[in-house]
């Protein structure tokens, strides 16, 4: 509801809502600072804000002692593997149900993205069964292929609701002046759907680097991605809240950064496309 | 040959997708609902033996703390998200200034992992060093927030936090649908002297039905698929006051060795989610004809 606000009324709207914002932030923010404390001031007793003795000494530690880097390259290949090959499957059957619709495919996409809804434990035991019968169990071919599986019904829906933004009479333009199918796809399709698949990929990537039952459950240490490495952390608590905390933080870094530059893609991609 | 493959290309592209979701999730469902209707303990068995599991199922205290915490986690947890989110929409749409930036930071917990931002949870809510510790050094020395460690009490830390997750997620949706209210009606209602609230509650809430529906449905599903959101804070505990259903059904499975169990639980969350999915795709399939 768009109305009228005086200057003063914008200004502690805004206040307000950066106040709430503030405290929504919170425990991310105290994450990063705990990360930069001694464990000694980690958990002082009043709690320090800013005034402590900055460190960088956990990070340091995190890696010597469990090798932080190998969960980090594990994270980014099986959220970056999972990812496209999730595009190279669902942008053939996302470009044929937007643009070649038949009276099914809306049906398809709601059946398809209903699945995402089940929970994903009904599928656990029987896959967990078939790695250890393929020998996959802790690898990250299979879990990259179980991340692209649980994602593709979001892959496909997101896509479709790019490719539904392109004209449909630029198509038929380019098919008046004789373009060929794969002149089609190579020449008007392509460029216009760029943006859509790349704001695609940011999404779930994001998914697949957050992705915590899976990874918990199909991994022990060779494939164990930062989430398995973090939940790993955690249990001896207390004792550890800085190093956890600086672990963290190098877990949440890059998806605070991909989502501060792609703002409109990040609102629109966990929104399924509600919110553009 | 070019004009056979022009004609077929469409359905033969979507195919893989089709019969990966197709197999992947109703092919390994009824393999559990097989295995849920067995003596299966630490391997599956094939024999059909009726519905012992279930009847196990339902004997069970621990079964029933985790549906009943379900329950009490869901309806808090579904009814306070969307409060919160109708309320943080209907604030950023007073025409904020760097609105971009602020619903970015609203929805940060969304993006980010449970099982990461769950050290910073366990840390607010630790009572010795969190609030509790934080507002009894301000010099209220009777202070107690102990919920986290309280068997009574630690189900509402699982709620607190979820909510934190959510609302920004939901407060976009109902964004969204407060852009799509008709401002000519709005106007019409502020020429007229309507009060604001009253605008609020009986033109702009009303109209955006549909999107209340989807936010239920996407927290509903979210509350029974909760699954890091409890491994990171309480790990079921203490005891197993905080277990949900899928904890149950991991723990039954991957700790107990008990994959009959395991099945049937998987098979009553299953039904739960039919149960609140399959009405939705309906009306969602007969407004499409409708239109």
């Amino acid at each position: 509801m768009a109305r009228a606000v005086t200057k003063q009324r914008k200004t502690l709207n805004t206040l307000v809502a950066w106040a709430v914002g503030l405290l929504i932030f919170f425990p991310i923010l105290w994450t990063i600072l705990t990360s930069f404390k001694t464990e000694a001031q980690a958990i002082n007793d009043p709690p320090l804000f800013l005034f402590f003795d900055w460190t960088l000494e956990n990070y340091g530690v995190v890696q010597e002692r469990s090798d932080y880097m190998r969960f980090l390259w594990n994270s980014i290949i099986l959220a970056g593997g999972s990812t496209l090959l999730g595009i190279l499957v669902a942008v053939p059957a996302a470009w044929s149900m937007a643009f070649v619709p038949s009276k099914r495919t809306k049906d398809i996409l709601l059946w398809m993205l209903s699945t995402k809804m089940l929970p994903a434990v009904g599928v656990l035991y029987p896959i967990y069964l078939l790695f250890i019968e393929l020998g996959l169990l802790d690898s990250r071919v299979g879990l990259t292929i179980v991340l692209m599986l649980i994602n593709l019904p979001i892959i496909v829906w997101m896509l479709y609701t790019y490719f539904r933004e392109i004209p449909g009479e630029i198509l038929e333009a380019a098919r008046m002046d004789g373009a060929s199918l794969r002149e089609e796809i190579l020449y008007v399709l392509t460029p216009m759907a760029i943006p859509g698949i790349a704001s695609t990929i940011l999404l779930n990537f994001i998914l697949a680097w957050n992705e915590a039952f899976w990874t918990l459950n199909l991994t022990a240490a060779k494939a164990a991605p930062l989430t398995a490495f973090i939940a790993s952390y955690s249990s001896p608590e207390g004792l550890f809240y800085a190093k956890l905390s600086a672990a963290s933080t190098m877990a949440i870094a890059p998806i605070l950064i991909l989502g501060w530059f792609s703002q409109k893609q990040l609102v629109r991609g966990l929104t399924f496309g509600a919110v553009k | 040959m070019s004009e056979w493959l022009e004609n077929h290309l469409p359905k033969m592209v979507l195919a893989p997708s089709f019969i990966a979701v197709l197999v992947f999730v109703y092919g390994f469902i009824g393999w559990t609902a097989w295995v849920s209707l067995t003596r299966s303990k630490l391997l599956p068995r094939y024999e059909i033996h009726g519905f012992i599991q279930y009847d196990r199922l339902f004997a069970s205290p621990r079964w029933d703390t985790a549906m009943n915490n379900l329950f009490i986690f869901g309806a808090l947890f579904i009814v306070i998200a969307m409060v919160l989110g109708l309320l943080l929409a209907i604030m950023l749409d007073q025409k904020i200034r760097t609105e971009g930036v602020i619903r970015t930071i609203y929805l940060y917990p969304m993006a980010l992992s449970m099982i990461v931002t769950g050290t910073a949870w366990k840390w607010i809510l630790n009572p010795g060093l969190g609030i509790e510790a934080t507002v009894r050094g301000w010099g209220f020395e009777n202070f107690s927030f102990d919920w986290v460690v309280n068997p009574d009490f630690a189900i509402y830390t699982i709620v607190l936090a979820a909510v934190w997750q959510s609302s920004g997620f939901v407060m976009a949706l109902f964004l969204a649908g407060l852009r799509s209210v008709d401002g000519e009606i709005i106007k019409a209602a502020q020429v007229d002297g309507i009060p604001t609230w009253r605008i609020y509650t009986a033109i702009i809430i009303p109209s955006m039905a549909p999107i209340f529906l989807s936010a239920f449905i996407v927290l509903a599903h979210l509350a029974i698929k909760s699954f890091d959101l409890v491994i990171a804070l309480t790990g079921g505990g203490p005891g197993y006051a905080t277990d949900l259903p899928a904890t149950y059904m991991y723990a039954m499975a991957f700790s107990r060795g008990d994959i009959g169990q395991a099945a049937s639980s998987a098979m009553i969350m299953m039904l739960v989610v039919f149960a609140i999915v399959v009405p939705y795709l309906y009306s969602e399939l007969r407004a499409k004809t409708d239109g």
